[in-house]
Parts: structure tokens; C-alpha cells; sequence
């Protein structure tokens, strides 16, 4: 039976699998992917926290639950923005790797 | 009397009612969308002074709060959206070059409509009772922005600008979910009301929890507020993003991080254990700020640069004002500094633009004899140095006046002399934008600088209130919340 712990470790791992990717991998792409993994690492235990943790009258608090609709959503709105803004960078430079983002300079 | 929701639901109107009407009209005079934005950002601004002070719905709601604060950053919003609209209106030329585009004058409509809609966030931010509300209000702010930093798709400055905003701004907002996570976690709430009073009855909660969450959510309000250490996006992002948008980055977005920053900290300052630590954190934030903001000011040759960095220092001065928070007055001192902070880099961007149209780059070199070009701007550019600087008789002055008193009320004589220190450090830099002005000559080939009226008479109200808030500061303390 796994319990409030389990789902916490789990999503542990997925923030720091998600911070990983984006302090160690070069591309635009999957730096943006590990941002997604954070935010999803978020709602799992989001959901952990409300199902386990429950109110005095034996139900969850579903603010929790309802908050990671929203988040999912924004989320939704983030990626689209991102990827535009990633296209169109790559329309101009003809690259997503970080190394190439030098124009501003000290 | 009005409901205090319809302000942001008349703001949210606006903004699509502009859109559509970019849209469908057949003119291709985008101007006029910047006009009506203004127009009705005004109405709306004049609406804020008639509405129902603390409904009875709105209070048992949880979600939303109508309080003086709320109110007096819902006006501080919107006018500071006017502004970058003046700003943006007299920017335009440059967006359309830089914009590709089939006609010309076509996919710049949106350049003036996406400020509306990040307006309408900032309000919503400044009633938020709730991190869920927060949250939706703070990504609002953020999306917007992303595209308005980007904006013009074929200078390579603003798409990397926006790509370096969208990266580091999300991951910001992952570490403020996961901090909301293990706060709501710990106290089985996510209103910041009920969270006080968890925190209060039970008292033996896993504390180290709770902190590691409030450690995660001051990450992302640092990204922010740019706090050291985490501003470095700053300075690239204001340099290569629209000016009109860097100014709405320093003052809005700014003010906006510092409102949540309060309001998320207020229900842990009143549990005993954690007040010592976040003061001592608050507290080394503003001094890595203010330290890191103003060295690195030093060397720059970039009037934009170098105003990200001096809006780093000013987020020095202002988390220092909250670490004195113990002290009655440091609230009303730090509200005072961002009114300031507001007239002053306002002040700084309004000249800036013409200068930038004139002579088509916006290093310091490009201010080379000004003071002799426009003498009108350049006195502009004077005052607004100067009170950025913390020269007597300007605002900036007094902004920094309370804030250390407050911080010597507090016995932090520590941070209070390196705020001193690098008072005096900041008066360099900014000397030198002076000092071309006044001191060198102007480059040959110069274009004569031209401003259009509605920047003119923004830049006059700017000037007077700096300089008259500069001798009168009680005339703002008395309307502060």
C-alpha cells in the first residue's frame, strides 16, 4: 500500500530529475521540458498531500486538487508562448543551444 | 457605489474589446489603440476612487482581499500601464522596423493591447488572498510579459532577451508551485488567512518542512523582485528587451513581486520561531543586493544595462526596508520608495526613448552632449538621475531617508552601513550619464530630438513630483495605506 511518503519521494525525484535537465542540458528544448517535469513533480504532490492529509470532517481539501487544474492549464498557456518564442528564435539564429544566446554581453 | 472585482474585469474587457477591435478594423493607424488603451485604463483609474470599500461577500470569500494596500497598488498598476503605453506610442517606429510584417504597420496592434492585459494581472495580484489566486495573477503577469519581451522578432537582442526571460521565469514559477505544495502540505491550506491560523494553533508542525517550502517560494519571488542572487537575468533581459517594456519590467513587475512578498510573508512573521530567521534572510538578501547591484553598475557603458543594475540596487534598498518590518513606520517607508522608485525610472525611460529614435543606440555615449542638443531633456534626465542617485531635494532622497531610519530603529547597523557605502557608489554611475550630457560633445551626425506631446506633458508630471515630493514628502505619506 504506498503511502503519503512514497508519492512525496516520487515527486521529489521528478523536481530534481526536472532541475537537472535544466541547469545540465544545453538544449533550448529540453531545458523546457525539465521545466514541465517541475511543475508536474508539483501537482503530483499536490494531489498526495490533499488525499492523504485529510479534513476533520474525513474529506480532502480539494482547493489543492483544483489548484493543480490551474496549474496544468498555465502550464498549457507557458509551452505555448515558450515554444513560439523558441521558433522564432530559431527562425533568426538557425539554433536552440544555450551556447549560441551571446549578442548581449557584458 | 461599484464592486472593487469590477475594476479588473473592466481592464480584462478592455483588453479584448482592443483586440478585437485590432482585428477587424481596416485602419492601419495602430496608434489609435494606444490612445483608447490609455483611455480607458484612465476611466478605469477614476473608478477605483468610487468603488465599496470592504464588501461583506468579498471578505468571507478567502480569495480576494479589498484592503488600502490592495487599492493603492491596483492605481499604482494601472498608471504605470499608462505610462509604458505613453512609452510605447512614442516607441513605435522602432517595433515597426524591427517587427516582420506584411504590410507595413501590420503586427504591431498587439504591442499596445498585451500591457492591458498584464495590467489586469497586476490588480488581480495586488487583492490576492490565496496562492491559488496568486498564482494564476503572477503566470498572467509573466505570459505577458514573455511575449512583450520578444516582441520585435527580428532583432536577435529581444529574442534572446525572451528566451532568457522564459527560461528563468519558469523556472521560477516551478520552484513557487513546489514551495506552495509543501506549505499547503504542512498546513492543509493554501488561503494565506487560514494559513495563519493553522500555523498559530498548531504550533508543532513539522517546522523544517514549512520552511523548506517558504525557502522555495522566496526563491521565486527573488527571480522576481531580482534579488541577488538571483537576478542575473536582469541586465540582459532589460537590455535587449522594447524600452517601453524594460520600464514596465523594472517598476510594475517590480512593485507587483514586492506586494506578494509581503502579503505571502505577513502570516509566518507572526509565528515566533520563524520571524528571527526570515529577518536574518530578508537581511542578507539586501545586503548581497545591494553590494552586487551597485558594483556591478560601475563598469557599465549601457544606459539600459545600467539601469537593470540600478533597479537591482533598488530592490536592495526596498528588501531592506522589509527586514525592518518590526518597525511601525518601514511599511509606509518601503510604499514611499516604490512611488518614488516609480517617478523616477519613469522619468529616466520617458527621456531615454527620443534619445534612442535620435540617435539610434542607447549606450551612455549616445547621451554625448545632450545638454546642449535638448536642454530640456537633458534637466529631465537630471532630475531623474539625481533622484535615483539620492541626491537631496529629489524623492529618491527621502525613499532612502525612512528606509534607514527604519533599519537603525531595528539595530541593523550592518546592513545600514552598506547601504551608505553604496549610496555613494551609486552616485558615480549615475554621474556619468550626466557627465555626458553636460560634458562631452555631441556627435556630428546627430538627428535634433523630438518628443511628442503626450511623453512631454507624462515627463513634466514626473519632473514637478520628484522634485515637489522631494521637499514635501509628507504631502504622499499623509495618502499612503
Amino acid at each position: 500500500m504506498p503511502t503519503l511518503a512514497h508519492y512525496l519521494i516520487v515527486s521529489g525525484l521528478l523536481f530534481a530529475l526536472g532541475m537537472a535537465g535544466v541547469l545540465l542540458r544545453r538544449n533550448l528544448l529540453i531545458i523546457f521540458m525539465g521545466l514541465e517535469l517541475m511543475l508536474n513533480a508539483a501537482n503530483l504532490s499536490l494531489v498526495a498531500f490533499s488525499r492523504f492529509n485529510l479534513g476533520p470532517d474525513g474529506m480532502p481539501n480539494y482547493n489543492a486538487q483544483v489548484f493543480v487544474f490551474f496549474i496544468i492549464t498555465v502550464a498549457a498557456a507557458e509551452v505555448a508562448v515558450g515554444l513560439a518564442i523558441i521558433v522564432a528564435l530559431y527562425r533568426a539564429k538557425q539554433t536552440t543551444h544555450v551556447e549560441d544566446l551571446n549578442t548581449l554581453k557584458f | 457605489m461599484i464592486s472593487p472585482i469590477v475594476l479588473e474585469v473592466c481592464v480584462v474587457c478592455l483588453g479584448i474589446f482592443l483586440l478585437m477591435a485590432e482585428s477587424f478594423s481596416v485602419k492601419s493607424n495602430k496608434v489609435v489603440l494606444a490612445h483608447g488603451a490609455i483611455f480607458g485604463l484612465l476611466s478605469v483609474f477614476v473608478m477605483s476612487f468610487f468603488i465599496e470599500a470592504n464588501p461583506a461577500q468579498m471578505q468571507s470569500s478567502g480569495f480576494y482581499v479589498v484592503d488600502g494596500l490592495s487599492l493603492f497598488f491596483k492605481r499604482f498598476a494601472l498608471l504605470s500601464t499608462i505610462i509604458t503605453l505613453i512609452l510605447a506610442v512614442d516607441y513605435l517606429p522602432i517595433v515597426q522596423r524591427l517587427v516582420p510584417s506584411a504590410k507595413p504597420g501590420a503586427g504591431t496592434g498587439e504591442f499596445f493591447v498585451l500591457p492591458v492585459f498584464t495590467c489586469a494581472g497586476l490588480m488581480w495580484m495586488a487583492s490576492a488572498a490565496d496562492f491559488i489566486v496568486i498564482f494564476c495573477a503572477l503566470e498572467l503577469v509573466t505570459i505577458s510579459l514573455y511575449v512583450q519581451v520578444a516582441y520585435m522578432r527580428r532583432s536577435l537582442a529581444s529574442l534572446e532577451a525572451g528566451t532568457k526571460f522564459l527560461i528563468l521565469g519558469a523556472l521560477s514559477t516551478g520552484f513557487f508551485v513546489y514551495g506552495i505544495t509543501w506549505i499547503f502540505g504542512m498546513t492543509g491550506q493554501t488561503g494565506l488567512a487560514e494559513i495563519q491560523r493553522n500555523l498559530t494553533i498548531n504550533t508543532e508542525a513539522n517546522q523544517m518542512a514549512i520552511l523548506f517550502g517558504l525557502g522555495m517560494v522566496l526563491v521565486a519571488l527573488g527571480f522576481k523582485i531580482a534579488a541577488a542572487p538571483f537576478q542575473f537575468w536582469v541586465p540582459d533581459v532589460y537590455q535587449g528587451a522594447p524600452t517601453p517594456i524594460t520600464a514596465y519590467l523594472a517598476v510594475a513587475s517590480k512593485a507587483a513581486g514586492f506586494l506578494i512578498l509581503i502579503r505571502v510573508l505577513e502570516p509566518f512573521f507572526t509565528v515566533v520561531a520563524f520571524q528571527p530567521k526570515l529577518i536574518l534572510v530578508l537581511a542578507l538578501l539586501s545586503g548581497l543586493t545591494l553590494i552586487y547591484g551597485n558594483l556591478a553598475a560601475i563598469p557599465q557603458t549601457n544606459f539600459k544595462r545600467l539601469l537593470g543594475y540600478s533597479s537591482i540596487a533598488h530592490a536592495g534598498y526596498l528588501l531592506a526596508g522589509l527586514a525592518a518590518i518590526g518597525d511601525a513606520f518601514a511599511g509606509r517607508a518601503v510604499v514611499f520608495y516604490l512611488c518614488g522608485y516609480f517617478l523616477m525610472t519613469f522619468l529616466a525611460f520617458l527621456v531615454l526613448i527620443p534619445v534612442t529614435k535620435a540617435t539610434g543606440g542607447d549606450d551612455i555615449a549616445h547621451f554625448n552632449g545632450l545638454g546642449r542638443r535638448s536642454p530640456t531633456l537633458a534637466l529631465a534626465m537630471l532630475i531623474a538621475a539625481a533622484s535615483l542617485a539620492g541626491v537631496p531635494f529629489t524623492v529618491g532622497f527621502f525613499g532612502k531617508f525612512f528606509i534607514f531610519e527604519s533599519i537603525i530603529n531595528q539595530h541593523f547597523y550592518g546592513l545600514a552601513l552598506i547601504g551608505i557605502v553604496t549610496v555613494a557608489s551609486g552616485f558615480y554611475y549615475y554621474f556619468k550619464v550626466i557627465r555626458a550630457m553636460y560634458w562631452m560633445p555631441p556627435a556630428e551626425d546627430a538627428a535634433p530630438v523630438t518628443i511628442s506631446r503626450l511623453s512631454k506633458s507624462a515627463m513634466l508630471i514626473c519632473a514637478i513630483l520628484i522634485v515637489v515630493l522631494g521637499c514635501y514628502p509628507q504631502l504622499l505619506m499623509r495618502i499612503l495605506p
